[in-house]
């Protein structure tokens, strides 16, 4: 058995990062893979699809209503594919320190032996940006070492992207984490792919996969399910499958090179957004 | 880069605690870690009504800081108030929650309608020292209970000095502080110290001015009194030690005051006179000693370096060799103290240098020519130092291991005689 490959998806709150990698665990299942997911995010809800709803404890709830003394089964449900399934959970909104949480969960796992030498493959789902260094901590020494970031052609995810690869590109300095690629949640913007690619390129990395936009993926979510699991035969669910194959076979790991906000303007503009912009009509 | 800071000379904001602790009956409400009021505790002459080992306190863990404190202070609050007999209540907050971002204001709010007065100061470690932290009480006071008052009192005069505890001789200096503002026939109101506590803080309001007295620790408490309670301030920067400085405040004091010179002087004269007429008795004392303590540096914060230097230079007629200030002094104020270590009398300029680092210091002293043996006033941390150099050493300023003081104070006339005292005690020692 080999290590275990420990993943942080990262990108701009709502670009679709708990979407897509559950439908991409989904996949890694189908390729007989064990995979633990873990969700970094308050809201609780990075396991939805796999567990069939809002349906677990969150380790902060639970260690705050039964204090650290638990087992691990408390916090931790099978879920689709025998994926297992975390979520860290958080304060209320606008109370406490959400970064602190996501801390003292992920160090609850370890002290609860959740890592174990059966898995190969941990996700960490965490939420929009690294504001601060709690949510920076699945890619601290020791954890995830592989990063994807969820973008699509449009500017605010871009630079939410380019951001990310900045905390990327600090912890790289000091430790193993590398950025793996991005991953395009396209919005079916135009040339989109085009951008992405540049995008990547001028990052140092490479778009990964560009997953089409397709309703089949809202219908599966308001069932609770993911693509894979809703609509085994869809085009989308071979899109997912094809992305875990794209995922399995990443070697290509690297430091980010952040860029300027000119630069990341320029390209917007070389690929036409700007001026797109003006031409929308409804 | 980070630097080791060696010998630091004053605590975290949150040693404010102090600052409440001296206000007779007050009592802190710390929202902190359970560790904090333990470390910030000084050993001696902090236990009484209520000491630092059990003040109320939040003692918030880690899920605290997940999911917030502010249940665990509400219910805190809740509880001092039902089992703990005192005039008013200040919530200190230490660094977690203000980092965390607990709405510390919030909570205290809910206390408004209690039948004694719930206050808040935000007195986290990162802001700043206990200098700051002291600043910040006050501004509680100013801020969240005191109201502006149509009524005054004629000749009532607050009186501000330095900080609480942090000062050995904080009892005793605002003490004697009173005594002299009384001689001159207004009416002292300190709110430190025994029986003084919320009576005198509900007179602050009426005064005629306020009266600070340091160089730089509480003006920023007389700006905002100045401009919500619309009550004028006298900034005297050196705190008076012996006749030279007593007398020159004395007169500052009672022009400002509308005090009639003549009443002034009188009072001035009748101190001078047995001053001198002691000093006079000894003067054999200082000549037989004449080869030690020719030159001194004092180490301390600013109130007692400045107030010792000039006292030293302008009574004693000793020659400054430089002088430390360990206050961690703001550094928009350092200009105007470092100017006044230039007015001291017989043509004579002291050099000052605002310096936390402890090392540094030593090596300064180590490195000095004195002409004699050195006279060190400092911290405790200066006794070693001056001793490998077989010099006269006085513990003056935090932290204080060699002295025990109830009330005993440097300030005024009579302070003066106790310092000169307490430095010829040391002299004369080293020749039994």
């Amino acid at each position: 058995m080999g290590e275990i490959r420990q993943i942080a998806i990262y990108g701009k709150g709502g670009i679709g990062k708990s979407t897509t990698t559950q439908n991409l665990t989904a996949g890694l299942c189908e390729h007989g893979k064990k995979v633990m997911v873990v969700g970094c995010d308050p809201k609780a809800d990075s396991t939805r699809l796999l567990l069939g709803g809002l349906a677990q404890k969150t380790v902060l709830d639970t260690i705050r209503d039964e204090g650290e003394d638990i087992e691990l089964d408390r916090i931790m449900k099978e879920g689709y594919g025998g994926t297992r399934c975390v979520e860290s959970g958080g304060p209320e909104p606008g109370v406490g320190c959400a970064g602190r949480g996501i801390i003292t969960s992920i160090n609850m796992l370890e002290n609860l032996g959740a890592y174990t030498d059966d898995l190969d493959y941990v996700f960490y789902d965490v939420l929009g940006d690294v504001v601060c260094g709690g949510f920076a901590m699945p890619i601290r020494e020791g954890k995830a070492k592989e990063i994807y970031i969820v973008a699509s052609g449009e500017m605010m995810a871009l630079y939410a992207a380019n951001n990310i690869s900045k905390g990327i590109q600090r912890y790289a300095r000091t430790g193993g984490v590398r950025l793996g690629g991005i991953i395009c949640n396209s919005r079916n913007v135009d040339r989109e792919l085009d951008l992405l690619r540049a995008f990547s390129k001028e990052l140092g990395t490479k778009l990964l996969y560009f997953v089409p936009r397709d309703n089949i993926v809202q219908h599966a979510e308001i069932n609770k399910k993911t693509v894979i699991e809703y609509k085994p035969d869809s085009n989308q669910a071979q899109e997912y499958r094809n992305l875990a194959q794209a995922v399995i076979e990443n070697e290509d790991f690297v430091i980010p090179t952040p860029m300027t906000q000119e630069r990341l303007e320029e390209i917007l503009m070389e690929y036409g957004m700007m001026e797109l912009a003006d031409d929308y009509k409804i | 880069m980070a630097k080791l800071l060696d010998k630091q000379r004053y605590k975290c904001a949150l040693g404010a605690m102090q600052t409440v602790q001296a206000i007779d009956r007050a009592l802190p409400i710390l929202h902190s870690g359970p560790g904090c009021a333990q470390k910030l505790s000084e050993n001696t002459g902090s236990s009484g009504y209520f000491s630092p080992n059990i003040f109320p306190c939040t003692s918030i863990n880690e899920k605290d800081v997940v999911f917030g404190g502010v249940k665990k202070l509400d219910s805190t609050i809740e509880n001092a108030l039902k089992v703990i007999d005192a005039d008013l209540y200040i919530v200190l907050t230490g660094c977690i929650p203000e980092i965390v971002g607990d709405d510390s204001g919030e909570v205290v709010s809910r206390y408004e309608d209690a039948e004694k007065p719930v206050l808040y100061a935000p007195t986290a470690g990162f802001k700043g020292n206990n200098f700051k932290g002291h600043e910040q009480v006050v501004d509680a006071i100013v801020e969240q209970y005191l109201k502006k008052s149509d009524e005054k009192i004629e000749g009532l005069v607050n009186i501000w000095a330095d900080v609480p505890y942090q000062d050995l001789f904080w009892l005793g200096n605002i003490r004697e502080l009173e005594k002299l503002i009384s001689e001159l026939g207004l009416i002292p109101n300190t709110i430190f110290g025994y029986k003084r506590g919320i009576e005198n803080i509900n007179k602050i309001p009426k005064a005629q001015f306020n009266l600070l007295v340091s160089p730089w620790v509480g003006l920023g408490n007389m700006k905002k009194m100045e401009r919500k309670l619309g009550i004028p301030y006298l900034h005297y920067p050196t705190l008076p030690i012996g006749a030279t400085e007593t007398s020159k405040f004395l007169r500052a004091v009672g022009e400002f005051a509308g005090v009639d010179k003549d009443k002034v002087e009188a009072v001035i004269s009748e101190h001078e006179d047995y001053y001198y007429y002691l000093i006079g008795r000894y003067a054999d004392l200082f000549l037989e000693n004449r080869v030690i303590n020719k030159q001194f540096t004092v180490v301390a914060d600013a109130q007692y370096s400045l107030g010792i230097t000039k006292f030293l230079v302008n009574d004693l007629g000793l020659v400054p060799a430089k002088q430390f200030i360990t206050d961690d002094t703001p550094k928009y104020y350092r200009d105007k103290i470092a100017e006044e270590f230039k007015k001291l009398n017989f043509g004579i300029e002291a050099d000052v240098s605002f310096e936390t680092d402890g090392y540094k210091i030593h090596e300064e002293i180590k490195t000095h020519d004195y002409h004699g043996y050195p006279l060190v006033l400092g911290g405790y941390y200066e006794k070693e130092v001056t001793e490998s150099l077989k010099g006269n050493f006085l513990n003056v300023s935090w932290p204080h291991q060699d002295k025990v003081v109830f009330d005993d104070f440097y300030v005024g006339y009579t302070g003066g005689i106790r310092l000169i005292e307490d430095i010829y005690t040391v002299a004369v020692q080293r020749f039994n």
